[in-house]
């Protein structure tokens, strides 16, 4: 075993489809999840026709005033984690621990009230819940700080992309002796701003998604937050900590293509998956699935199937955004602790909400739960600015 | 951590003219581009050149870009859409620009990169963060030669803001001397030494601290990235070391000595 391996000591999740990672495993299996119109929680003319997938209302209304929502649904995962883990958090505290957290809308400006408000040239409301959250809400440093962590912190804003880069890139910190410990995941709420923008867009659907199916026609916006925490193999073993899984290996490359779409060759995402096989030293028929970024868009499917035709055939196809939804800047680590429960289960589940196979996709996705062997398995993220991310995920027996 | 090299860097406070982008690139292409974008673009051009890479040719080198709010021109833009035309005539351009990861495919496709690219946006601490993540492509081989662009944008609505919650903004926009400005900085870094008058970098940290932003405001020297760009334009060894938003960030270079 590599010496320098991270180890996946603890995992929490929380979206539509549960509000526990083996909630959410649950409900990626059964194919059930929250999906609706937003209309109580997002004011726009759209929300009597696009409906989004949401965390319970229970959560939400949990939220500390203080808290931005994507903070407070990081920070209920991370608890999660570290609970059903029996993690110290006495013990991490007294080591370097850094935090890294993907996000999109935690870390933008959308604060629509106080823009206006500075457009009309009406007093300023500095203390408005909405503009002290946005002051607030350098996420990563903020999740530091609730743990009392010191090591170093770090918020990815590299759009859809963003929760896998920060699971590779705290990997990345174990392996460089950076830290012993890295707290990392991603989250994001919903938001006006991203919910108008796509439908704008033209790539959202009124319907539930449809990954990889002829008849796909859009994404439908999501909200939720995955946490992970990564551990040195030096720190595991001196706390006696189960491994839950390891990351294997992880790429990251850019298309230089276009604003908002995937290049169509597919060049950029094959880059990235053949990095992070060649890190993990794996070929293709070692893994057991692919759990694609499978948004749903025909842009996005038809991009990932050349990749996956190419260098990943014969592999299993799950796209789970037919339950979580898109959660933005929290899909790739709500997908990669789904990815981690589906190894430790040996189970795969259906793609939810495929219908019908496009032969210029050239596949059919999961359409049953299927028992797996492998012990290993592939994410791809697929992110606006044309950056590609994948990461390969072993299983908790993936050494023994 | 791996040894590397700062090969290349540059910055400056304000905005890049047209005129400026002469030698690099047809100025027809930037027409529509968002100021911060050209600022990060120009700054780049600059870095790369001391750095002696081709500016024009693909390669293989990452792409770290640090943020503090993001495209604010485009993020204002799309809700002046929302506000003045409803949300069924808001501009999808706009959003589309608004995403933080616009910079980076900006350089992207100007500078021929396919490498990793990330960014980073956490206001004040963006640009430490950055330089980590360029230095973890470098220590997975992922390439030899890293860019980290610290690119940020200020608007009347920013302009307005800053001074009253100035953990808003980076340190980069600290202008003791006037009015907040856009600044910009880029970093070639790489694993071998380049160009004319490479660092060898000997050390970087970047750890949170429990100090609060609020009371750090006012720090003249908090303009972490243009400051380290000061100190490596004296070609002499030097120590940043910076306190900022709850967070302690060190630098150690030394002028790189051919043996």
């Amino acid at each position: 075993m590599n010496s320098q391996r991270s180890i996946i000591a603890a995992s929490g999740c929380l979206c539509a489809c549960g509000t526990t990672k083996e909630k959410c495993f649950e409900g990626a299996l059964s194919g059930s999840a929250r999906f609706c119109l937003p209309s109580h929680r997002v004011q726009s003319a759209y929300t009597d026709r696009y409906p989004v997938f949401l965390v319970e209302d229970s959560y939400v209304q949990s939220c500390p005033s203080k808290q931005s929502l994507s903070l407070h649904f990081f920070l209920t995962a991370a608890r999660e984690a570290f609970q059903e883990a029996g993690i110290d958090l006495a013990v991490l505290q007294r080591r370097r621990v850094g935090v890294l957290v993907g996000t999109s809308v935690d870390a933008s400006f959308h604060c629509l009230q106080v823009y206006q408000n500075w457009r009309r040239s009406t007093p300023l409301p500095t203390d408005a819940a909405e503009l002290a959250h946005y002051f607030n809400s350098s996420t990563a440093q903020a999740v530091s700080r609730y743990f009392g962590f010191t090591g170093p912190f770090q918020t990815i804003v590299t759009a859809c992309a963003s929760g896998t880069d920060a699971i590779g890139l705290a990997d990345s910190w174990i392996k460089q002796g950076i830290c012993d410990a890295v707290l990392c995941g991603g989250t994001d709420e919903i938001n006006l701003i991203p919910y108008d923008g796509f439908i704008r867009l033209l790539i959202a659907s009124k319907e539930r998604c449809r990954p990889f199916s002829k008849d796909r026609n859009g994404i439908n916006i999501g909200e939720g937050a995955a946490a992970l925490l990564l551990v040195s193999p030096a720190l595991a073993k001196e706390q006696a900590w189960k491994a839950q899984g390891y990351v294997l290996g992880y790429g990251n490359s850019c298309d230089g293509y276009h604003p908002t779409a995937p290049d169509p060759t597919a060049k950029g995402l094959k880059k990235a998956i053949l990095q992070a096989l060649q890190e993990a030293q794996l070929s293709s028929n070692q893994l057991a699935f692919v759990n694609a970024h499978g948004t749903a868009s025909q842009a996005n499917d038809a991009a990932e199937a050349v990749a996956f035709n190419e260098l990943l055939p014969q592999v299993p196809v799950w796209g789970s955004k037919g339950v979580t939804g898109h959660t933005l800047g929290a899909a790739g680590a709500v997908e990669a602790v789904l990815t981690l429960q589906a190894l430790n289960h040996h189970l795969v589940p259906a793609t939810t909400g495929f219908q019908l196979q496009d032969e210029q996709i050239g596949f059919s996705p999961t359409l049953k739960n299927i028992s797996i062997q492998n012990r290993a398995a592939v994410s791809t993220s697929l992110a606006f600015g044309g950056c590609n991310a994948a990461l390969i995920l072993g299983a908790e027996n993936y050494y023994d | 951590m791996i040894k590397f090299y700062i090969n290349g860097f540059s910055a400056f406070s304000g905005d890049v003219s047209l005129e400026q982008f002469t030698p690099y690139v047809e100025t027809r292409r930037l027409r529509r581009m968002e100021t911060m974008a050209k600022n990060a673009l120009f700054c780049s051009y600059q870095a790369l050149e001391q750095a002696a890479l081709p500016l024009h040719e693909p390669k293989n080198m990452a792409l770290s870009v640090a943020v503090g709010a993001g495209s604010l021109e485009n993020t204002c833009k799309f809700m002046d859409s929302i506000l003045d035309d409803g949300d069924e005539l808001s501009s999808p351009t706009a959003f589309a620009g608004s995403v933080h990861n616009s910079t980076g495919l900006v350089l992207s496709l100007f500078l021929h990169t396919s490498g990793p690219c990330i960014t980073t946006g956490q206001f004040e601490a963006s640009f430490p963060a950055a330089l980590l993540t360029a230095i973890s492509f470098l220590h997975k081989g992922a390439c030899e030669q890293a860019l980290v662009v610290v690119a940020e944008d200020i608007n009347g609505v920013a302009q307005t803001y800053a001074p009253l919650q100035p953990q808003l903004f980076t340190n980069l926009l600290r202008n003791p001397q006037g009015p907040f400005i856009r600044a910009t900085a880029s970093f070639v870094i790489g694993t071998k030494p380049l160009g004319n008058n490479p660092f060898a970098v000997n050390r970087v940290e970047f750890t949170r601290t429990e100090q609060d932003s609020n009371a750090e405001y006012g720090k003249e020297s908090a303009f972490t990235a243009l400051e380290t760009v000061r100190l490596l334009k004296k070609g002499q060894a030097f120590i940043l070391e910076d306190s900022f938003g709850g967070a302690q960030f060190t630098l150690e270079a030394t002028a790189y000595v051919k043996p």
